[in-house]
């Protein structure tokens, strides 16, 4: 295999369906969460919550709340230390918290209670009184008080664009034009694990145990608050209980967390109720979107125009780029336009939520497809291939690689999807459920953060040579100790037993974000390169010896394998590592530069390439004649990602993202009082996901070839992709069961039950 | 802090005597639904007692046939219990569709008769409610109301009464045994709820200190020919849009006799008495069953998100009509 990098080519055991090296640890409840931070004599702090969605504080009396027993300290607006708001970058709100008595949503903290126990601390929370003065507050896109923005688009590339001329196109003569209005609801992460923060001082030193996507960033962002220099700071964070981005930016909470750990000279320890959880980190916003398609009698698209809507507070940063994160990319047209507008509303703030933009952009324009195929009587597969894209629309690069038609053909082929028959309402299982067949693709940019990696190589006390590789990455749950357990092995040549993986601490080597599904691409990039730097400083001390085996080689010249370093184009001449590591410090290791290609700095050669990954969902639903509830039978999903370093981890993360996409189509909605703009089901039981019950049957394939354009591992990342696609293909199943197109996820009885 | 004290109480008695005393007393069985109440600042009480150790964990026949299920036997042990699988399996059923395994396995019969309405502007603590706050108003007329009942409500309160188990009980004609400081009575479970009138915190006839000890079921044949469906978002642990329990003696053909009731759509579990008259004596016919789930239906008063819950009742109800007629 051809390497388009300066490390040894991936051999095994890369490729192999590890178990989890954390699985037995996790589920005998061994792991330390953030809240079960090791750390002794913590404090408890409680967080109070604006009962109103807009207005202002007029008076607080925190007088019976300080006289509560247990109680240490009460901060509230009046008395919050002051805090300087820089690196905006790193922060989820445009604003630091209990900085101001405005109120700009429900859910608001406006205090924090400190008490030597939990339950002290929460019944003395209940004692403050506040008085507010109330403003009617504004919900929902559809608003007219709301305050209107048209960004620009910095991250994610231009938000307002056109190509060609849309309109003209749609003018032209015999072309078949679809034109609808698709909305989402505001779906809330709810990871198992509620964020939390222990934090504790000492010295003129913070360290914060966080459970947190990004360590580094969180240690950048409390030292900038807080006047420290980065290496005064230390965030900890070994395991995350699922994030899905509602832990990736910097949320109010740790910052009070580490104000009140100041403010009583004690740990304390902050972790978000469940119901917080809705209020206090973020949430996928509500969206609506206009698709306008136009095709002539080949279904080729002459024109393709994606209007959309999201909403976040007037506080929030978020702009959910829906028609970036799909129409942009998706199939060939010439003309082409996107627009992204926000609505300022008094809703808590929104975040990035599992494949932000990708997730609600390819719902509307999946479901678009599925009409326009219909309308042109042609098969939704079909269609697809007529409009393949071989380079991105919007910008005209052509894709490093691009597999999505071995996509649609091995799904097709793996779900019968040519015992179709197109005609709605046409298939019924033999319970007599009317069934359906849909299918949509799936879509997701390959990301990569600039990351750094060690790698270690030891002695055993019984003589045996160890790895360990480490970086300030996180594991969100999703199998980054495995798979970088497994890249270590693979990069050094050492058996999976003898290596070990550290993360998850702002102490190793800097690490990015874990988000956009760029931890593995990021960091395994970071990682051979830093075996880079290992085979040279072994070579170097291999070659100290006088006649070497390895005498005039350089470190290109050299690989690591079974053991030994070894001359590349001749692994019979080489040397034993342990030979090599005898008598010699405690370890020798390789450190990439900092700063290695990142996002923004591409290599020239990369820059001539647009990255992405694609796939396909299949999907069959049942639907009951009487009870127009839809059940989601069985899955078939194939995935072009790059390499898969780990299929049985990245299959899980394409299971669970395909879970979560069936919560989305069904299920999921945060709902708000219309008068309070207060979240009336901010509880499991309310906010229903998927349960056991809901999944049955969900295949899920791997197609394509390493994208070694994309980094020296050749992966792309697999977080966010299978969450794309799957809610259209589920509406695109249940059309054609009932012959009824929802428009509005989630899809209840009701919307079925709708006169049509 | 809002103390509380513990009372592991021995005996009927010793808990019925501890009920007086100072600060509001609490009976404490599996409590998953009283500790979230608690939790929630919905509830306070000052004393609780614990009645899980009174020896009422036993299901008996009775002498004339039949069962007595002890109060505090649990959800789980009631629904897998032979003689409730054989004679009466709406109710292993109902009890099955509800809650989780570890819910139930802590969760116990006089409980479940007892919790209370998952309305969240009750549970939030916060908002007007009148079964929370007499006269506070109500948050869920005006509000997002989707779950909300669409029978037996009035303009003070439309909250569901949200158990699945009580439902079948309802069509199995089960007396509540209640134990009192001047003595036992029974009430039969129908009569036991009230639908909510003047005063939506009172929900049934139980009167203050009183215990319930046990529910009988009696000896009715055609009882196991019974069923219980649920109609509900996502596949499992969540509770029923709309349920129907239903009880059929089938002979030659005709409905000779019948036992409706519907939860998830009402104030209470409800007894479907002329959705049961409009079926006496029809032959079990698609036409029949619809003409009875529409009998009951007529007097559903929708609101602003819970309109579909009639259709879907309707639906629910045929269905386990249906299904209970094609019982073996
Ligand atoms: C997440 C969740 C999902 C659920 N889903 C469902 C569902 O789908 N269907 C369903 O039917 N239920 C469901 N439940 C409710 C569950 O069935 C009830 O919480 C349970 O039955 C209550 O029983 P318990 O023994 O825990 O009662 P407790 O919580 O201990 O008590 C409830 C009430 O009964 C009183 N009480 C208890 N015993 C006695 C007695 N012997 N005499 C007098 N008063 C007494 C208590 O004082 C209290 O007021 C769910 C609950 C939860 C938390
Ligand atoms: S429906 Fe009943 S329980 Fe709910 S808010 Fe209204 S009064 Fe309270």
């Amino acid at each position: 295999m051809a390497s388009a990098s300066d490390s040894s080519p991936p051999v095994a055991p890369v490729g192999e369906p590890r178990d989890r090296v954390d699985g037995r640890a996790k589920v005998t409840g061994r792991v330390v969460y953030a809240a079960e931070a090791p750390v002794r004599n913590a404090v408890h702090a409680v967080l109070v919550s604006s009962t109103i969605a807009r207005g202002e504080i007029t008076a607080m009396d925190a007088a019976s709340v300080e006289r509560s027993p247990g109680v240490l300290a009460v901060l509230t607006p009046k008395n919050m230390p002051k805090l300087e708001y820089v690196d905006a970058k790193f922060h989820a709100e445009k604003r630091l918290p209990l900085g101001d008595l405005r109120i700009y949503y429900a859910g608001q903290h406006i205090a924090v209670v400190v008490a030597d126990t939990l339950e002290r601390a929460l019944y003395a929370s209940t004692l403050l009184r506040v008085s507010y003065r109330e403003e009617p507050p504004v919900l929902g896109l559809g608003d007219p008080a709301a305050k209107i923005e048209w960004p620009k688009g910095e991250m994610t590339g231009p938000l307002q664009f056109e190509k060609g001329d849309v309109d003209a196109a749609l003018s032209g003569t015999g072309v078949v034009t679809v034109k609808q209005t698709y909305s989402t609801p505001i779906e809330t992460h709810n990871p198992m694990e509620m964020s939390a923060t222990v934090a504790y001082w000492e010295n003129g030193k913070l360290t914060v145990w966080d459970s947190t996507q990004a360590v580094v960033n969180r240690q950048k962002a409390l030292a900038a608050v807080f006047g420290l220099k980065p290496d005064q700071v230390r965030v900890l964070c070994p395991f995350v209980g699922g994030a899905f981005g509602c832990k990736g930016d910097q949320w109010p909470h740790t910052f009070l967390a580490a104000a009140a750990a100041q403010a009583v000279g004690k740990p304390v320890k902050l972790m978000l109720t469940r119901q917080q959880m809705f209020t206090g980190c973020g949430h996928r916003p509500v969206t609506e979107q206009t698709i306008t398609l136009g095709a002539d009698g080949q279904g080729r698209l002459v024109a393709l125009r994606h209007e959309s809507k999201s909403d976040d507070s007037e506080v929030g940063k978020h702009i959910e780029p829906c028609g970036a994160g799909s129409s942009a990319i998706m199939y060939a047209t010439p003309n082409l336009a996107y627009t992204h507008r926000v609505s300022r509303t008094n809703i808590a703030s929104a975040t990035f939520m599992r494949a932000p933009g990708e997730n609600p952009g390819t719902y509307a324009l999946e479901s678009a497809m599925d009409e326009l195929a219909i309308a042109l009587k042609m098969d939704p597969v079909e269609l697809r291939l007529v409009n393949y894209a071989d380079r991105a629309p919007h910008n005209g690069l052509p894709f490093s690689t691009s597999n999505v038609k071995e996509c649609y053909r091995l799904g097709a082929e793996k779900f019968g999807w040519s015992r179709r028959n197109p005609e709605p309402g046409s298939m019924r299982a033999p319970d007599g459920a009317r069934v359906g067949w849909g299918m949509a693709t799936a879509t997701y940019p390959a990301h990569r953060f600039p990351n750094q990696a060690r790698i270690r190589l030891m002695l055993d006390r019984d003589g045996g040579v160890r790895a360990i590789g480490a970086a300030a990455t996180q594991d969100l749950g999703t199998g980054a100790y495995t798979v970088f357990t497994q890249m270590t092995a693979m990069l050094v040549g050492l058996p999976f037993e003898r290596v070990k993986f550290e993360l998850g601490d702002s102490n190793l080597p800097p690490g990015g974000v874990s988000g956009g599904s760029a931890t593995t691409a990021g960091v395994g990039q970071a990682m051979s390169e830093a075996a880079g730097k290992l085979r040279q400083a072994m070579l170097k001390r291999a070659q100290e010896n006088s006649g070497s085996p390895l005498a005039g080689l350089t470190p290109d010249q050299v690989v690591f394998q079974g053991g030994r370093i070894v001359a590349a184009n001749d692994p019979s001449r080489g040397v034993e590592l342990s030979a090599v590591l005898k008598g010699g410090p405690a370890y020798i290791e390789g450190l990439n530069e900092a700063n290695p290609a990142g996002a923004d700095n591409l290599p020239a050669k990369q820059k001539a390439y647009t990255f992405q990954s694609f796939g396909a969902h299949f999907v069959e639903v049942a639907v009951d004649e009487r009870l127009p509830i839809v059940r989601v039978k069985r899955v078939v999903s194939v995935m072009d990602v790059g390499r898969v370093i780990n299929p049985k981890t990245a299959g899980s993360q394409v299971q669970g993202a395909v879970i979560m996409g069936m919560g989305q189509a069904l299920l999921e909605e945060t709902h708000y009082d219309p008068r309070t703009g207060r979240v009336v089901n901010d509880n499991l039981a309310d906010y229903v996901v998927c349960v056991n019950p809901d999944v049955r049957s969900i295949e899920t394939y791997f197609v394509g070839e390493p994208d070694l354009l994309f980094n020296a591992i050749g992966c792309r990342g697999v977080g966010e992709i299978g969450i794309t696609g799957i809610a259209a293909a589920i509406a695109n199943a249940v059309y054609h069961a009932t012959g009824r197109r929802v428009r509005d996820l989630p899809i209840t009885a009701e919307k079925l039950m709708r006169p049509a | 802090m809002n103390n509380f004290s513990y009372i592991l109480a021995a005996q009927p008695d010793e808990a019925l005597r501890d009920w007086t005393g100072p600060g509001r007393p609490a009976y404490l069985a599996g409590g998953t639904n009283l500790i979230d109440h608690i939790k929630l600042g919905v509830d306070q009480p000052q004393r609780l007692i614990d009645v899980r150790n009174l020896g009422l964990d036993q299901i008996e026949a009775l002498p004339g046939g039949g069962l007595r299920i002890g109060a505090t036997v649990s959800n789980t042990a009631l629904a897998y219990d032979e003689r409730v699988l054989k004679d009466y399996p709406v109710l292993s059923q109902a009890i099955l569709s509800g809650a989780s395994p570890q819910l139930r396995n802590a969760a116990t019969t006089a409980g479940n008769l007892l919790q209370r309405t998952r309305c969240s502007y009750f549970r939030d603590g916060l908002s007007p409610c009148n079964k929370r706050q007499t006269g506070s108003g109500c948050a869920a007329l005006g509000g997002f109301n989707r779950t909300h009942a669409v029978l037996g409500t009035s303009e003070r309160c439309i909250a569901t009464h949200p158990s699945d188990m009580d439902v079948a009980m309802i069509t199995l004609d089960a007396v509540v045994r209640l134990r009192g400081v001047s003595g036992e009575r029974t009430v039969p479970l129908q009569d036991f709820y009230v639908a909510y009138g003047e005063d939506p915190a009172k929900e049934n006839v139980l009167k203050p200190g009183e215990l319930i000890t046990a529910v009988d079921l009696p000896a009715t044949e055609w009882f196991a020919r019974s069923y219980y469906f649920k109609a509900r978002d996502r596949a499992s642990y969540e509770f029923a849009l709309a349920s129907a329990a239903v009880a059929l003696d089938l002979r030659e053909g005709l409905v000779r006799d019948c036992r409706i009731a519907l939860g998830g759509v009402a104030t209470k579990p409800w007894r479907a008495h002329a959705a049961e008259n409009a079926l006496k004596g029809t032959r079990p016919t698609e036409q029949a069953f619809r003409a009875a789930a529409n009998a009951e239906l007529s007097s559903a008063v929708p609101r602003a998100h819970n309109g579909f819950k009639i259709e879907l009742c309707r639906g629910t109800l045929m269905q386990a009509l249906q299904t209970t007629a094609a019982l073996a």
